[in-house]
């Protein structure tokens, strides 16, 4: 093992595909064990065997078809005319919207593109700086991960659920964690949009339609939180039920009723959605073999051993898990962390006493950071692209915003009664 | 050979079309049945699963068509693009090995439940349900094998290219 970890780390920097990366160590792993190799493919085949796996393709579908559409204008005036009238009214606009609409499209980078071409221009109107402005808008492209459905906390559900912990973890508990945690950050970052000066002369006196036709616009994606969360939290719908409801509904009214998606569309979004469950997929199953590997060797009870040498309190533990977590979402992408390293840190963190749901809510928060920190946060070269600036002014302007969230991520990390208190 | 790779690229999009719209189609009904008619189909729920596993799969070879998967890039900013071309084509070389060792073992695994005679869900011969993991990692391996082809070619040709231009 000396020599290919590191090796094998090389490559993963250097642009492999990470699916090949998992394989790679799974295969070697195996080979060095003197197993037959054909046991990857067979671990590759219990996708087949999860359930709950449909919520992905059918939840990234509906969140594509959303993306395309007008659903984001009409998301932004019918918040605009129930939240407007806020001090700082237009800004937490811009993040309500945002944390809604990243919830439901599985945090893809499909918010800033599809919300950020609408608020930019309106929060600039109303008179918010410019570096304000970007910083907003590229952090809060990843705000709603932690509300349902979003597909990172179904696919945290699915990966800690291999790992036959004592305490059984479901998804739905999972939905119903993310939702308090979730909700401070958005509080905290409606406080600094209020704080926030704003430039009187160039507020401009534009109007919005009135609350009735915003509300009568958006009147066909009303039902679909209600629907999805209403059906979840109540216990009528599976989550992969959830997901199919939301399919077949979206796909009826953005096709037929509103019509705003031709059907020749169809075969590009559908193309374009399934690239993505795709590469998540493909990961998923080669890390349930890479799993099946370090659980068979002992690895994470070995590595808990070791850390537990060095380690004995929790929040030590804690302390060092925000950092690791930190530094992990610089470089990791939030599915590929996922499936990589929870199979590794969620014995350990049990080991130390710390829910596992709880585990899973401190690392989206985390990983939700990752999004846009540098270098490589995935939302600082979406939003560069999408409103023509250097990454370097980005990484400035979203400054203020990250120190914010990580004043959240602490206090759920330090704080189980906020992601437990709902589900005890 | 290009019309071979079109007629390829077609079969995969309407692979994928038909595999998401019955999953839809599937899902919902078996909804509508268990709520308004107190029934469900019992092959519906393991065809579903079965389906996910691929359109996943399915998606990922599309997604190699365009080199589009998921991975890490810190380094590259840091070489210039003649040394970065000899990185892609080692990682695309590479990305083939490990992609055809799965597709080999995967194929013997299938061929394996086929001389065996086992029977998957609904009494299907298993191989026919399992045959998606070779065939997609068989694909991958070829696109990458094609990818590092015309980055390689790409490396030698370019201190010419750049005479040229």
């Amino acid at each position: 093992m000396s020599i290919v970890s590191p090796l094998l780390l090389l490559m993963a920097i250097m642009r492999t595909p990470l699916f090949v990366v998992i394989a790679a160590s799974a295969l070697y792993g195996f080979y060095t064990e003197d197993i037959d190799l054909s046991v990857v493919s067979i671990e590759i085949y219990r996708l087949a065997e999860m359930p709950v796996l449909l919520a992905i393709p059918l939840f990234t579908f509906a969140g594509y078809m959303l993306g395309e559409g007008q659903a984001s204008q009409r998301l932004v005036n019918l918040t605009h005319s129930l939240l407007g009238w806020l001090p700082g009214g237009l800004a937490i606009v811009a993040i309500v919207a945002c944390a809604l609409f990243t919830a439901f499209t599985g945090a893809s980078g499909v918010t800033i593109v599809a919300l950020g071409a609408l608020l930019y221009p309106a929060l600039k109107e109303a008179g918010y700086s410019e570096k304000f402005n970007l910083g907003l808008l590229t952090s809060s492209g990843s705000l709603g991960l932690l509300f349902a459905p979003a597909l990172p906390l179904i696919l945290y559900g699915v990966v800690a659920q291999q790992m036959d912990l004592d305490q059984p973890i479901s998804i739905d508990q999972l939905f119903i964690a993310g939702a308090l945690p979730g909700l401070l950050m958005l509080f905290l970052l409606s406080i600094y949009s209020m704080m926030q000066p704003r430039n009187e002369s160039i507020q401009s006196k534009k109007k919005h339609p009135p609350a009735w036709q915003s509300i009568k616009d958006a009147r066909w994606e009303l039902p679909l939180p209600i629907l999805v969360l209403g059906g979840i939290y109540s216990g009528i719908f599976a989550v992969s039920e959830a997901a199919a409801v939301t399919a077949m509904y979206v796909l009826v009214t953005e096709v037929f009723i509103i019509r705003e998606i031709k059907i020749k569309q169809l075969p590009g979004i559908i193309r374009e959605s399934m690239i993505l469950v795709g590469g998540i997929m493909i990961i998923l199953g080669v890390s349930l073999a890479s799993t099946n590997y370090l659980i068979d060797t002992e690895v994470p009870s070995r590595l808990f051993d070791f850390i537990r040498e060095h380690i004995d309190d929790k929040l030590t533990f804690l302390i060092l898990l925000n950092i690791f977590l930190l530094v992990l979402g610089m470089m990791l992408d939030i599915f590929s962390a996922l499936v990589i390293i929870v199979p590794i840190i969620l014995p350990i963190a049990v080991g130390y006493g710390v829910d596992p749901v709880h585990l899973g809510i401190i690392f989206l928060a985390n990983m939700q950071l990752g999004y846009f920190t540098p270098p490589v946060g995935m939302n600082l070269f979406i939003a560069s692209y999408r409103f023509d600036k250097p990454v370097m002014t980005l990484y400035k302007a979203t400054i203020p915003f990250f120190l914010i969230l990580l004043v959240a991520v602490l206090i759920i990390t330090y704080w189980p009664w906020l992601t437990l208190a709902l589900i005890q | 050979m290009k019309s071979i790779n079109r007629l390829i690229h077609l079969f995969e999009d309407s692979l994928l079309i038909s595999l998401l719209i019955s999953m839809i189609v599937l899902a919902s009904g078996q909804i509508a049945l268990r709520n308004f008619f107190d029934m469900g189909l019992v092959w519906i729920d393991p065809l579903l699963r079965l389906l996910v596993l691929w359109t996943g799969l399915i998606g990922a070879t599309v997604a190699s068509r365009d080199n589009k998967h998921i991975r890490i890039d810190l380094i590259s900013h840091f070489f210039n693009k003649r040394i970065h071309l000899l990185i892609q084509t080692m990682v695309g070389m590479f990305t083939t090995f490990i992609c055809g060792v799965i597709a080999w073992h995967g194929a013997r695994w299938v061929h394996m439940d086929f001389t065996d005679k086992l029977l998957g869900f609904s009494d299907l011969p298993a191989w026919t349900l399992e045959i998606i993991i070779p065939v997609a990692f068989g694909l991958i391996a070829l696109r990458y094998l094609n990818h590092s082809i015309c980055w390689c070619g790409m490396f030698i040709n370019y201190d010419r290219e750049q005479v040229d231009t």
